[in-house]
């Protein structure tokens, strides 16, 4: 094992940038003083982090030169103010975050064929796995299962990260919002735990771009905006074990209001054993390519702000 | 019957995990089922585990240790059918 130190490149080493009374702080300003005084608030911690924090500024940087020939059809200019703005996206997230739990109407705008995909979905009972990422605000939608008693929603977390902000969650809301499991590696109980949820027509989220430190480095490179990333098989051998629909989700912040954006993306029901190697093959391929045309579309909601090309640091038994 | 419930898991682990080559005579119900043994890996672990729920019912407490030792060798896992299974 290597101490947590020696490789900070890896996102789960990365601290949750902020500490929980500078949040405390902030709810408080946003609870009692309103939106303005928040706003002001938020861009000059936003800032403070900008200039004080080196590394996640220049993974945000690495991560625009990607992107921005995608979006704009043009290479990235005014680096630092498109920078910027990637940061206060970021801090704009975490404050849609504490509206969406503090019960604050958010306005979700979401397409006819979507809101049909997802009434179906429900309807059918069969439940299903929802493939999901780190770019948006899934929160809002976590925000959405509240308000209808027939979705039913757990959401798979990796353990190290995003600790904190439930913490600050849990303590400043009344909202319970969606299961939580916990994991830091999938156990067979995990599995069944899950399809626990499938069979009763529920839906489990995971997140398909981010490497778990215990792995068993079963991961793929794939290319991703120009250059091979790291993507991990897990989410995508759960998808096959598990035998269900597959869709994918997410929710992007569209001027005022959140798109969610929510589209059938597979069945692995009736997928055959000697398959399913070839099926995660593709599988991966495809999601990638849906995570590429997210990121193209809202390149700044982009929120992992670690080193995403560079092969992850791991250590292997 | 123990043994009965041990050819009955053998069954199953050989039609879940598509063992061909593999009959009930050549699962030891003390030799370790993953890694060395019948040279099972986590995925493995993973569908066992859903063919297990499916099949008997079973629930696991998510504590990994724990998963380890009820899936070590075939007598483990028969033990823990036999104390959690209900049909």
């Amino acid at each position: 094992m290597s101490s947590l130190d020696d490789t900070p490149q890896h996102w789960a080493r990365i601290q949750e940038y902020g500490s929980v009374s500078t949040m405390r702080i902030m709810v408080w300003i946003r609870r009692h003083l309103g939106r303005l005084p928040f706003r002001v608030m938020l861009s000059l911690v936003v800032l403070y982090y900008y200039i004080c924090h080196a590394p996640p500024r220049r993974e945000s940087r690495r991560y625009l030169e990607r992107v921005w020939p995608l979006h704009s059809n043009r290479p990235l200019r005014w680096r630092t103010w498109v920078g910027l703005r990637h940061f206060l996206a970021f801090g704009q997230s975490l404050m849609d975050k504490i509206d969406a739990w503090s019960g604050i109407p958010i306005e979700l705008k979401m397409s006819n064929e979507d809101r049909q995909c997802l009434d179906q979905a429900i309807s059918s009972g069969r439940g299903g796995l929802m493939l999901v990422s780190h770019i948006g605000n899934l929160e809002i939608c976590s925000a959405m299962s509240d308000k209808r008693d027939d979705f039913h929603v757990t959401q798979l977390m990796h353990t190290h990260n995003a600790l904190k902000f439930n913490q600050l969650l849990d303590r400043s809301t009344l909202r319970r919002g969606p299961e939580i499991i916990e994991v830091s590696e999938i156990t067979p109980a995990t599995a069944m735990r899950l399809a626990e949820r499938i069979n009763a027509g529920g839906f489990v989220v995971i997140a398909a771009d981010r490497v778990p430190l215990n792995d068993d480095g079963r991961t793929r490179s794939l290319e991703f905006l120009g250059a091979p990333a790291e993507f991990p098989e897990g989410p995508f051998w759960l998808a096959t074990l598990l035998r269900c629909p597959i869709y994918t989700l997410s929710c992007l912040r569209d001027g005022e209001a959140h798109r969610v954006e929510f589209s059938p993306f597979d069945d692995t029901t009736r997928l055959k054993r000697v398959d399913r190697d070839a099926w995660r093959e593709s599988a991966m391929q495809r999601y990638v390519d849906w995570l590429t045309d997210q990121c193209r579309r809202q390149p700044l909601q982009w929120f992992n702000f670690f080193p995403f090309w560079q092969t992850h640091d791991r250590t292997h038994s | 019957m123990a043994n009965a419930l041990e050819l009955e898991l053998k069954h199953l682990i050989i039609d879940t995990l598509e063992l061909e080559d593999v009959t009930p005579d050549d699962i030891d119900p003390d030799e370790p089922l993953f890694v060395e043994g019948l040279g099972l890996d986590s995925i493995d672990a993973l569908e066992l585990g859903l063919a297990l729920q499916k099949t008997y019912g079973i629930k696991l407490e998510a504590d990994s240790e724990e998963s380890r030792r009820h899936f070590a060798n075939l007598k483990s896992l028969a033990a823990l059918v036999e104390a959690r299974r209900v049909d």
